[in-house]
């Protein structure tokens, strides 16, 4: 007979308002092979477990059930208090009696009597579970960091600094990210290149670091502490060995008319380019799809004058596969697109903003261009349309934000600091000129930040009106902004030269694929999703994946190098071990029935199956069978319920054990 | 003169302006889809919709007038098809807030007395010519066009608001009525004010603030080069009309800019008779226009 102790955890009020916590523990205390059974406050507190630890020892328990949460929240908690108090962890349960009953379920009668029920086959579950012992893993100390934002670079360099090798892949030619577009940064107003450059040449000069810029993550196969990276190094057309940055090839190309997306389409650049002048690595790549010589096969100039001889026209993608051991993801953000609809987005645009129709009416981010020394303007704020001075701007705040009309509905949290932040680079820049801003709130709770927009109403003289806006029009030269002024309760219409909308945040393009490749959750809005809001607030719920910046929110510089140094820190704390330890909740092949359909390997999604011959003692080929290798099993059953003779089970799973569970429904 | 044969049949709900102040938006609506060979017919014992005062007054009476035209309508076959937009605007909000709320339908079944069927689609004259009908067919039944005459398309603040309601076209962005008028041969001119509001009733309470905002309109759309406007709405028509010239004496701005009907601009395209479309009932002569571009 078992001696199993199963105890009833109110949770607060989480479980104890729904569901009778007492009468569950008494019911169980009933059952057979039960031999201890009680309630608590907080199970998982530490009376709740000394509780448990306590009744393991008097009551000499064999088998232990919590009936409490999730497993995925607690499992790990009780089962280290059960192997404390000297028993095989993998004998203690978890009965889910809150996700699964009290959280969604009203009536307290029908909860209590399903309480029991999950409880009642927790206990024959855990009557057939075996001692089971951790598997271990090697970990594989080299880091992969997916994008070279400030967020990557950052989260690169720490985890390099500590020894350990990174490889930093970043999509575009150069690595940098939104932050190397900014001019000034709140709430200090330094200039985002003068703190940005020397880290992005850190990253270049570290011997720990390998850059692998202009380059895409293919597949990434593999689990944590062993992970196989294979990456798509794009055709960039110069040898990077050779290249010696010179830039001759640039000012040589005869095509120059390319609107250069790093200034947001304000300046143009040739078609064998660096994005900006402070780029790392400073190599060029040609742009393909406006390469006069990849469209018609004439020109080669950029090959004829380049002295190294680093222009390659035939270089082709090249795929390449790494080990690592972790995986920190910093793919960022982009910014809301005032652009029409596109098709089959769920994101409804803006018609009445003009469909960014009218050219004066500009994002927050090419504003920054225009603001930025090195920009296509020097530094000079002047309008697109005609280059024109403006004199009165109105400043337009959640445009896509806290919209949820137009599909979303969170604060894209950095854009009431960047606004009063542009109110006054404009008035430094501009001394008679006009800022005017309408915003719904402002959100400025970060250290300095309440003073900065104070500083910016109060000392830059811009004019703050609370209220949204329903249109703008041309009007010859001019911009009309029809608008609201709820304080005052009136409509306000200003004739502007200049609108900047601050658009809402969003994920990086391609996020969603990325995520599938790599096996993470994403939301609604395809942010990256941690694996608890509050407590791992940097994790992955798949193991060995880590977050860092606006990938997995919005965020400002300060908190994306918080979240940036703390994945590298949850990184290098996985790398201080050799071995890993795992759940051994892995799959289990019986040889003896195995007939080696190998059907299991086909279902497999993790690779883990492999053919294994079996031989007698004169080394014939008795039969061949599958084997399941335990580093690589993700423990999801599909083997089991595969297989047509019964001869591979899931340990912890067994049929033995979820045909116990039904018998007892 | 009836048709032989109809391609496409509709019950009709004129509303209360149809058969008054804008009796000349159901003459042409009439003239219109006898010409286009659509049937119309007129629902029996049809109620005020109610209009702006009602909802504003007592929501309950709002929802069981227009609950029970919903119900007078389902007895005459064919999707309930609406010319005025405020009418269109309340008897699709009625749909739309009986069908999300239970207790809200429980409470107008109980007021009129019976069951409100929400099944029958209420569409809008634009949403019939240019999805059921067609714009291809609309343009192939064009036998004037509206060659050189420059429409200002003028939507009104209700039309296409709030967007789960009409469902018409994009909210802030709509390009329904340029497509209809367009596929009948007219220019369309890009303004500003397509979509502001007339100041509506307001004319009678608060006649400034309507010669306010009326009068932005008619500058917006005198400024993007306009000959004309297209309306789908009786309130917006009677501002833009009747108000016009006391806007022009306030002002001192000469506009001139006849306000049509959606359907007297169709019907005069597709070849029907001037006089059976009430353009004599307009305060703004547009005969002068008219004769200018060979329309008359």
């Amino acid at each position: 007979m078992s001696r199993i102790g199963v105890f009833v955890c109110h949770c607060g009020e989480n479980i104890s308002r729904t569901v009778d916590v007492e009468a569950v523990a008494r019911a169980a205390a009933a059952l057979p092979g039960v031999a201890h059974a009680c309630d608590y406050k907080y199970m998982c507190s530490d009376p709740g477990q000394n509780l448990l630890k306590k009744a393991v020892a008097e009551h000499k328990l064999d088998g232990v059930v919590v009936a409490a949460c999730s497993p995925r929240m607690h499992e790990k908690t009780f089962r280290a208090a059960v192997k404390a108090a000297g028993m095989n962890p993998f004998l203690c349960e978890m009965a889910n009696i809150r996700e699964h009953c009290s959280w969604v379920h009203e009536d307290r009668a029908a909860a209590t009597a399903k309480a029991k029920d999950i409880v009642r086959m927790l206990v024959e579950r855990v009557k057939h579970d075996k001692r089971l012992a951790p598997i271990t893993v090697p970990v594989t100390k080299r880091a992969l960091v997916i994008g070279g934002g400030i967020a990557g670079i950052q989260a690169a360099l720490d985890i390099a600094d500590c020894g350990h090798e990174v490889l930093l892949v970043e999509r575009d030619p150069s690595i940098g990210g939104h932050m190397a577009q900014l001019s000034e940064t709140f709430p200090t107003l330094d200039c985002s290149q003068c703190i940005m450059t020397p880290k992005m040449v850190d990253v270049a000069n570290h011997p720990q670091i390998r850059l692998l810029t202009y380059s895409e993550i293919e597949r990434v196969e593999g689990y944590i502490g062993n992970f196989s990276v294979t990456i798509r190094k794009k055709a960039r057309s110069v040898i990077e060995t050779k290249c010696t940055g010179c830039g001759v090839c640039m000012s040589k190309c005869p095509q120059k008319k390319i609107p250069n997306s790093f200034d947001c389409n304000l300046g143009t650049r040739p078609a064998i380019y660096v994005p900006f002048p402070q780029a790392v690595p400073n190599i060029p790549v040609i742009d393909r799809d406006n390469c006069t010589y990849f469209k018609s096969g004439k020109c080669g100039v950029c090959q004829k004058v380049c002295g190294p001889g680093a222009v390659d026209y035939t270089q082709q993608d090249e795929l390449i596969t790494e080990a690592v051991g972790a995986v920190v993801v910093a793919t960022g953000f982009d910014l809301y697109d005032i652009g029409p609809k596109p098709a089959g987005s769920p994101i409804e645009g803006y018609g009445e903003f003009g469909y960014g129709t009218i050219p004066d009416v500009i994002d927050g981010m090419t504003f920054e261009r225009l603001a930025s020394a090195s920009g296509p303007t020097g530094g000079k704020i002047v309008r697109p349309s005609d280059g024109q001075e403006p004199k009165q701007v109105v400043f337009i705040q959640c445009v896509g934000s806290r919209a949820r009309e137009k599909g979303i509905s969170y604060c894209s949290k950095i854009c009431c600091m960047y606004t009063a932040k542009h109110t006054m680079l404009y008035h430094h820049k501009v001394h008679d000129g006009q800022a005017y801003v309408f915003f719904m709130d402002a959100r400025t709770p970060g250290k300095s930040y309440d003073e900065f927009w104070r500083r910016a109403i109060e000392e830059e003289e811009a004019v703050y009106i609370r209220g949204m806006v329903s249109r703008l029009y041309q009007k010859g030269e001019k911009i009309v902004v029809m608008g609201s002024d709820v304080h005052v309760g009136v409509q306000v219409e200003i004739e502007a030269d200049l609108v900047v909308l601050a658009t809402a945040v969003q994920p990086r393009s391609g996020a969603d694929t990325l995520a599938q490749k790599l096996g993470i959750s994403y939301d609604n809005y395809h942010f990256y999703s941690e694996a608890h809001a509050k407590l791992r607030p940097v994790e992955c719920a798949t193991a060995g994946i880590y977050l860092a910046g606006a990938c997995q929110g919005a965020k400002d510089i300060p908190d994306t190098v918080s979240q940036a140094s703390a994945a590298a820190a949850k990184v290098m704390t996985l790398f201080s071990k050799d071995q890993l330890e795992r759940d051994p909740v892995v799959a289990r092949v019986n040889e003896r029935f195995c007939v080696g359909c190998l059907a299991c390997k086909k279902v497999c999604p993790y690779g883990a199956v492999e053919e294994k011959e079996i031989r007698d003692r004169q080394g014939n080929l008795v039969k061949v069978v599958a084997a399941v290798n335990p580093g690589v099993c993700g423990g999801c059953g599909t083997c089991q319920a595969t297989c047509p003779s019964k001869s591979v089970e899931l340990d912890g799973y067994t049929d033995e054990q979820i045909m116990a569970m039904i018998d007892t429904l | 003169m009836t048709p032989t044969k109809t391609l496409l049949d509709y019950s009709y709900y004129p509303g209360c302006s149809l058969h008054a102040s804008a009796k000349e938006y159901d003459i042409s609506t009439r003239s219109l889809f006898r010409a286009l060979r659509i049937g119309l017919h007129e629902v029996p014992d049809w109620l005020c919709c109610g209009a702006t005062p009602a909802h504003n007054v007592d929501e309950l009476l709002s929802l069981s007038l227009c609950g029970k035209n919903l119900a007078l309508a389902d007895k005459v076959n064919g999707d309930l098809a609406v010319s005025c937009a405020a009418c269109f605007s309340r008897l699709k909000t009625t749909q739309h807030k009986l069908t999300t709320s239970d207790s809200r339908r429980v409470q107008v079944e109980r007021a009129i007395d019976g069951p409100v069927p929400l099944g029958k689609p209420v569409k809008h004259l634009l949403e019939i010519l240019a999805k059921d009908y067609g714009l291809e067919q609309l343009a192939g039944a064009v036998q004037k066009p509206l060659a050189g005459l420059k429409v200002a398309c003028y939507y009104g603040c209700l039309l296409t608001r709030p967007p789960e309601v009409p469902e018409l076209d994009d909210c802030e962005a709509p390009t329904i009525m340029e497509r209809v008028i367009t596929a009948a041969g007219a220019e369309v001119v890009d303004w500003s004010h397509r979509l502001e509001c007339c100041g509506a009733n307001f004319t009678l309470s608060r006649p400034g603030v309507v010669l306010k905002l009326t009068g932005d309109i008619l500058a917006s759309a005198k400024r993007a080069g306009a000959d004309c406007f297209m309306v789908a709405c009786p309130l917006c028509h009677g501002n833009l009309d009747i108000r016009q010239q006391e806007i022009e004496e306030t002002t001192g701005e000469h506009f001139g800019l006849p306000a049509f009907y959606l359907t007297q601009l169709l019907g005069l395209a597709c070849g029907v008779s001037p006089v059976r479309l009430g353009l004599d009932s307009m305060i703004v002569d547009p005969k002068p226009l008219l004769r200018s571009k060979g329309l008359m």
